[in-house]
Protein backbone atom coordinates (compact mmCIF):
# COMPACT_ATOMS: atom_id res chain seq x y z
CA UNK A 1 0.00 0.00 0.00
CA UNK A 2 1.46 3.38 -0.94
CA UNK A 3 2.11 6.24 1.45
CA UNK A 4 -0.90 8.52 0.61
CA UNK A 5 -3.33 5.67 1.21
CA UNK A 6 -1.69 4.88 4.55
CA UNK A 7 -1.82 8.55 5.58
CA UNK A 8 -5.47 8.71 4.52
CA UNK A 9 -6.20 5.55 6.52
CA UNK A 10 -4.52 7.05 9.58
CA UNK A 11 -6.49 10.27 9.20
CA UNK A 12 -9.79 8.47 8.74
CA UNK A 13 -9.16 6.07 11.61
CA UNK A 14 -9.58 8.86 14.15
CA UNK A 15 -11.88 7.69 16.92
CA UNK A 16 -13.62 4.91 15.00
CA UNK A 17 -13.12 1.18 15.54
CA UNK A 18 -10.47 -0.46 13.37
CA UNK A 19 -12.98 -2.51 11.36
CA UNK A 20 -14.84 0.57 10.20
CA UNK A 21 -11.65 2.27 9.07
CA UNK A 22 -11.31 -0.02 6.07
CA UNK A 23 -14.88 0.76 5.10
CA UNK A 24 -14.26 4.51 5.40
CA UNK A 25 -11.08 4.20 3.37
CA UNK A 26 -12.89 2.31 0.64
CA UNK A 27 -15.58 5.00 0.54
CA UNK A 28 -12.95 7.72 0.35
CA UNK A 29 -11.12 6.25 -2.63
CA UNK A 30 -14.16 5.10 -4.64
CA UNK A 31 -16.57 7.36 -6.58
CA UNK A 32 -19.38 9.10 -4.65
CA UNK A 33 -22.40 7.01 -3.74
CA UNK A 34 -24.97 6.65 -6.48
CA UNK A 35 -28.58 5.56 -6.21
CA UNK A 36 -29.37 1.96 -7.10
CA UNK A 37 -32.84 1.02 -8.35
CA UNK A 38 -34.91 -2.15 -8.44
CA UNK A 39 -38.00 -1.92 -10.63
CA UNK A 40 -40.75 -4.53 -10.81
CA UNK A 41 -41.84 -5.72 -14.25
CA UNK A 42 -45.41 -6.27 -15.49
CA UNK A 43 -44.49 -9.77 -16.64
CA UNK A 44 -43.03 -10.61 -13.21
CA UNK A 45 -39.56 -10.37 -11.72
CA UNK A 46 -37.56 -7.18 -11.48
CA UNK A 47 -34.89 -5.12 -13.20
CA UNK A 48 -31.81 -3.77 -11.44
CA UNK A 49 -30.32 -0.42 -12.33
CA UNK A 50 -26.99 -0.19 -10.50
CA UNK A 51 -25.04 3.08 -10.21
CA UNK A 52 -23.12 2.12 -7.08
CA UNK A 53 -21.63 -1.31 -7.65
CA UNK A 54 -19.65 -1.14 -4.41
CA UNK A 55 -22.84 -0.86 -2.33
CA UNK A 56 -24.81 -3.27 -4.54
CA UNK A 57 -22.23 -5.96 -3.79
CA UNK A 58 -22.64 -5.34 -0.07
CA UNK A 59 -26.41 -5.04 0.16
CA UNK A 60 -27.89 -7.64 -2.16
CA UNK A 61 -31.44 -7.78 -3.44
CA UNK A 62 -32.55 -11.36 -2.82
CA UNK A 63 -36.14 -11.40 -4.01
CA UNK A 64 -39.07 -9.23 -5.06
CA UNK A 65 -42.67 -10.31 -4.53
CA UNK A 66 -45.60 -8.52 -6.06
CA UNK A 67 -49.14 -9.22 -4.91
CA UNK A 68 -52.52 -7.57 -4.59
CA UNK A 69 -54.13 -6.67 -1.27
CA UNK A 70 -57.73 -7.68 -0.45
CA UNK A 71 -58.81 -4.22 -1.50
CA UNK A 72 -57.17 -4.61 -4.90
CA UNK A 73 -54.10 -2.42 -4.36
CA UNK A 74 -50.64 -3.51 -5.48
CA UNK A 75 -48.19 -4.51 -2.77
CA UNK A 76 -44.50 -5.20 -3.33
CA UNK A 77 -41.94 -6.67 -0.95
CA UNK A 78 -38.21 -6.39 -1.54
CA UNK A 79 -35.91 -8.74 0.44
CA UNK A 80 -32.40 -7.37 0.94
CA UNK A 81 -29.42 -8.84 2.75
CA UNK A 82 -26.25 -7.30 4.06
CA UNK A 83 -23.70 -9.63 2.47
CA UNK A 84 -20.69 -7.75 3.87
CA UNK A 85 -18.73 -8.26 7.08
CA UNK A 86 -19.58 -4.81 8.42
CA UNK A 87 -22.74 -3.08 9.53
CA UNK A 88 -24.27 -1.14 6.64
CA UNK A 89 -26.94 1.52 6.63
CA UNK A 90 -29.13 1.40 3.57
CA UNK A 91 -31.54 4.22 2.81
CA UNK A 92 -34.72 3.31 1.02
CA UNK A 93 -37.40 5.18 -0.86
CA UNK A 94 -39.82 4.20 -3.59
CA UNK A 95 -42.07 5.45 -6.34
CA UNK A 96 -45.10 3.85 -7.93
CA UNK A 97 -45.63 3.79 -11.69
CA UNK A 98 -48.81 3.22 -13.66
CA UNK A 99 -49.10 0.87 -16.64
CA UNK A 100 -47.77 3.57 -18.97
CA UNK A 101 -44.70 4.12 -16.78
CA UNK A 102 -45.76 7.49 -15.34
CA UNK A 103 -45.03 8.14 -11.68
CA UNK A 104 -48.29 8.12 -9.74
CA UNK A 105 -47.17 8.39 -6.13
CA UNK A 106 -44.25 7.62 -3.89
CA UNK A 107 -42.23 8.12 -0.79
CA UNK A 108 -39.71 10.78 -1.79
CA UNK A 109 -37.61 10.88 1.36
CA UNK A 110 -35.11 8.31 2.57
CA UNK A 111 -35.77 5.74 5.27
CA UNK A 112 -32.48 4.84 6.98
CA UNK A 113 -32.22 1.14 7.80
CA UNK A 114 -29.18 -0.18 9.66
CA UNK A 115 -28.31 -3.74 8.67
CA UNK A 116 -26.06 -6.00 10.70
CA UNK A 117 -23.75 -8.37 8.76
CA UNK A 118 -25.88 -11.11 7.23
CA UNK A 119 -29.15 -9.48 8.24
CA UNK A 120 -32.11 -9.71 5.88
CA UNK A 121 -34.65 -6.92 5.81
CA UNK A 122 -37.91 -6.67 3.92
CA UNK A 123 -39.06 -3.37 2.49
CA UNK A 124 -42.81 -3.38 1.93
CA UNK A 125 -44.56 -0.83 -0.25
CA UNK A 126 -48.33 -0.67 -0.60
CA UNK A 127 -49.88 1.45 -3.33
CA UNK A 128 -52.48 4.01 -2.32
CA UNK A 129 -53.91 4.37 -5.81
CA UNK A 130 -55.55 1.65 -7.85
CA UNK A 131 -53.63 2.64 -11.01
CA UNK A 132 -50.22 2.18 -9.34
CA UNK A 133 -48.97 -1.01 -10.98
CA UNK A 134 -45.18 -1.19 -10.70
CA UNK A 135 -42.84 -0.17 -7.90
CA UNK A 136 -39.38 1.39 -8.22
CA UNK A 137 -37.27 0.96 -5.08
CA UNK A 138 -34.40 3.42 -4.50
CA UNK A 139 -31.42 2.26 -2.46
CA UNK A 140 -28.64 4.55 -1.30
CA UNK A 141 -25.64 4.00 0.94
CA UNK A 142 -25.88 5.76 4.35
CA UNK B 1 3.52 46.35 8.07
CA UNK B 2 4.07 43.83 5.31
CA UNK B 3 4.05 40.95 7.83
CA UNK B 4 0.85 42.24 9.39
CA UNK B 5 -0.84 42.36 5.98
CA UNK B 6 0.27 38.81 5.17
CA UNK B 7 -1.02 37.60 8.54
CA UNK B 8 -4.37 39.36 8.01
CA UNK B 9 -4.70 37.94 4.50
CA UNK B 10 -3.90 34.46 5.75
CA UNK B 11 -6.41 34.75 8.60
CA UNK B 12 -9.10 35.98 6.19
CA UNK B 13 -8.47 33.03 3.89
CA UNK B 14 -8.77 30.63 6.81
CA UNK B 15 -12.03 32.15 8.02
CA UNK B 16 -13.53 32.24 4.53
CA UNK B 17 -12.44 28.63 3.99
CA UNK B 18 -14.38 27.48 7.08
CA UNK B 19 -17.63 29.21 6.24
CA UNK B 20 -20.46 27.45 4.43
CA UNK B 21 -22.70 29.85 2.55
CA UNK B 22 -26.45 29.20 2.73
CA UNK B 23 -27.75 27.06 -0.13
CA UNK B 24 -31.11 25.46 -0.99
CA UNK B 25 -31.45 21.79 -0.15
CA UNK B 26 -33.97 19.17 -1.13
CA UNK B 27 -36.19 18.87 2.00
CA UNK B 28 -36.42 15.15 1.31
CA UNK B 29 -32.78 14.72 0.31
CA UNK B 30 -29.74 13.40 2.13
CA UNK B 31 -27.98 16.63 3.05
CA UNK B 32 -30.21 17.80 5.88
CA UNK B 33 -29.12 18.68 9.39
CA UNK B 34 -29.48 15.80 11.83
CA UNK B 35 -30.17 17.20 15.32
CA UNK B 36 -29.72 15.17 18.43
CA UNK B 37 -32.03 17.21 20.61
CA UNK B 38 -35.10 17.70 18.41
CA UNK B 39 -37.30 16.10 15.82
CA UNK B 40 -36.02 17.11 12.38
CA UNK B 41 -38.13 17.67 9.29
CA UNK B 42 -36.90 14.36 7.82
CA UNK B 43 -37.90 12.52 11.01
CA UNK B 44 -41.52 13.59 10.53
CA UNK B 45 -41.36 12.41 6.91
CA UNK B 46 -39.74 9.15 7.90
CA UNK B 47 -42.22 8.39 10.70
CA UNK B 48 -45.21 9.58 8.67
CA UNK B 49 -44.30 7.47 5.63
CA UNK B 50 -43.73 4.37 7.75
CA UNK B 51 -47.02 4.69 9.59
CA UNK B 52 -48.92 5.52 6.42
CA UNK B 53 -47.67 2.29 4.85
CA UNK B 54 -48.74 0.33 7.94
CA UNK B 55 -52.11 2.02 8.13
CA UNK B 56 -53.15 1.32 4.53
CA UNK B 57 -52.63 -2.38 5.13
CA UNK B 58 -55.20 -2.40 7.94
CA UNK B 59 -58.63 -3.88 7.08
CA UNK B 60 -60.28 -0.50 7.74
CA UNK B 61 -58.47 1.03 4.78
CA UNK B 62 -57.83 -1.93 2.51
CA UNK B 63 -61.26 -1.76 0.90
CA UNK B 64 -62.09 -0.90 -2.64
CA UNK B 65 -65.87 -0.72 -2.09
CA UNK B 66 -66.03 2.19 0.38
CA UNK B 67 -64.04 5.24 1.40
CA UNK B 68 -63.92 5.66 5.19
CA UNK B 69 -64.62 9.02 6.82
CA UNK B 70 -62.02 9.92 9.43
CA UNK B 71 -61.48 12.75 11.83
CA UNK B 72 -58.26 13.72 13.54
CA UNK B 73 -58.63 13.42 17.30
CA UNK B 74 -56.21 14.33 20.04
CA UNK B 75 -52.54 14.18 19.09
CA UNK B 76 -50.24 14.93 22.03
CA UNK B 77 -46.70 16.22 21.83
CA UNK B 78 -44.94 14.88 24.93
CA UNK B 79 -41.45 15.89 23.84
CA UNK B 80 -39.37 18.74 25.23
CA UNK B 81 -39.57 20.73 21.98
CA UNK B 82 -42.55 22.55 20.60
CA UNK B 83 -43.59 21.86 17.02
CA UNK B 84 -46.68 21.91 14.88
CA UNK B 85 -48.21 18.43 14.76
CA UNK B 86 -49.37 18.96 11.20
CA UNK B 87 -45.72 18.32 10.24
CA UNK B 88 -46.45 14.67 10.99
CA UNK B 89 -50.16 14.48 10.20
CA UNK B 90 -49.86 15.96 6.71
CA UNK B 91 -47.48 13.13 5.76
CA UNK B 92 -50.25 10.65 6.56
CA UNK B 93 -53.51 12.37 5.75
CA UNK B 94 -52.22 14.18 2.63
CA UNK B 95 -51.42 11.09 0.53
CA UNK B 96 -54.59 9.32 1.76
CA UNK B 97 -56.89 12.21 0.86
CA UNK B 98 -55.17 12.88 -2.47
CA UNK B 99 -55.39 9.23 -3.47
CA UNK B 100 -59.09 9.15 -2.53
CA UNK B 101 -58.52 6.51 0.13
CA UNK B 102 -60.19 8.48 2.93
CA UNK B 103 -62.59 11.36 3.41
CA UNK B 104 -61.14 13.65 6.06
CA UNK B 105 -63.37 15.91 8.14
CA UNK B 106 -61.91 19.39 8.42
CA UNK B 107 -63.29 21.63 11.16
CA UNK B 108 -62.25 24.88 9.51
CA UNK B 109 -64.35 27.73 11.03
CA UNK B 110 -64.94 29.47 7.68
CA UNK B 111 -66.18 26.23 6.12
CA UNK B 112 -68.36 25.59 9.19
CA UNK B 113 -69.90 29.07 8.94
CA UNK B 114 -70.56 28.60 5.23
CA UNK B 115 -72.16 25.22 5.89
CA UNK B 116 -74.43 26.70 8.58
CA UNK B 117 -75.95 29.02 5.99
CA UNK B 118 -76.26 26.29 3.34
CA UNK B 119 -79.59 24.52 3.39
CA UNK B 120 -79.40 20.76 3.60
CA UNK B 121 -75.66 20.71 4.15
CA UNK B 122 -74.43 18.21 6.69
CA UNK B 123 -71.12 16.90 7.91
CA UNK B 124 -70.81 13.13 7.59
CA UNK B 125 -70.37 11.24 10.83
CA UNK B 126 -66.78 10.02 11.12
CA UNK B 127 -66.29 6.28 11.11
CA UNK B 128 -62.81 6.46 12.57
CA UNK B 129 -60.86 8.86 14.75
CA UNK B 130 -57.11 9.13 14.48
CA UNK B 131 -55.38 9.82 17.77
CA UNK B 132 -51.75 9.75 18.78
CA UNK B 133 -48.82 10.76 20.88
CA UNK B 134 -45.19 11.72 20.31
CA UNK B 135 -42.77 10.85 23.12
CA UNK B 136 -39.07 11.11 23.61
CA UNK B 137 -36.38 9.26 25.49
CA UNK B 138 -32.85 10.52 26.02
CA UNK B 139 -29.73 8.72 27.17
CA UNK B 140 -26.03 9.37 27.10
CA UNK B 141 -22.76 7.55 27.65
CA UNK B 142 -19.82 9.87 28.11
CA UNK B 143 -19.93 12.42 25.30
CA UNK B 144 -22.26 10.28 23.18
CA UNK B 145 -25.87 11.41 23.29
CA UNK B 146 -28.85 9.41 22.12
CA UNK B 147 -32.36 10.69 21.44
CA UNK B 148 -35.29 8.49 20.57
CA UNK B 149 -38.57 9.96 19.38
CA UNK B 150 -41.54 7.62 19.54
CA UNK B 151 -44.46 8.30 17.21
CA UNK B 152 -47.63 6.46 18.19
CA UNK B 153 -50.90 6.56 16.28
CA UNK B 154 -54.13 4.63 16.66
CA UNK B 155 -57.32 4.44 14.65
CA UNK B 156 -60.51 4.10 16.67
CA UNK B 157 -63.83 2.82 15.38
CA UNK B 158 -66.34 5.38 16.71
CA UNK B 159 -69.20 2.85 16.85
CA UNK B 160 -67.39 0.57 19.24
CA UNK B 161 -64.49 2.69 20.59
CA UNK B 162 -62.26 -0.24 19.66
CA UNK B 163 -58.90 0.32 18.10
CA UNK B 164 -58.80 -1.10 14.60
CA UNK B 165 -55.19 -0.16 13.94
CA UNK B 166 -52.21 0.86 16.01
CA UNK B 167 -48.81 1.92 14.74
CA UNK B 168 -45.53 2.96 16.28
CA UNK B 169 -42.36 4.28 14.72
CA UNK B 170 -39.23 5.04 16.71
CA UNK B 171 -36.59 7.38 15.32
CA UNK B 172 -33.28 7.07 17.19
CA UNK B 173 -30.32 9.36 16.66
CA UNK B 174 -26.93 9.02 18.32
CA UNK B 175 -23.74 11.07 18.25
CA UNK B 176 -21.74 13.74 19.98
CA UNK B 177 -22.82 16.74 17.90
CA UNK B 178 -25.42 17.65 15.33
CA UNK B 179 -24.35 16.80 11.79
CA UNK B 180 -25.28 17.34 8.17
CA UNK B 181 -26.56 14.45 6.11
CA UNK B 182 -26.52 10.72 6.61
Amino acid sequence: MNRPVLILAALLAGCTPLLETGDKLERAITPPDGVNYAVTRPEGGFRLDTQDGRFASKVELLAVRKSTTKGGFTQVQFDLRNASFLRQTANFGFEWLDAAGSVTEGQRGWTPTPLEPGQITTVTAVALRADSAECRLRILDR
Amino acid sequence: MKHRFTLLAGLTLLVVGCETPATYKDPEGRELVVSLGKVDIQDFANAGNAMLQEMVKSPAFDRADSVPVIQVGQITNDTATNFDLSLLLSKITGPLVNAGRVRLIDSDPVASAARASTQGAAVPVPQYVLRGKILEDRANAGRTKQSSFVFQLALIDVRTSLQVWQGEKIVTKQGTTNAVGF
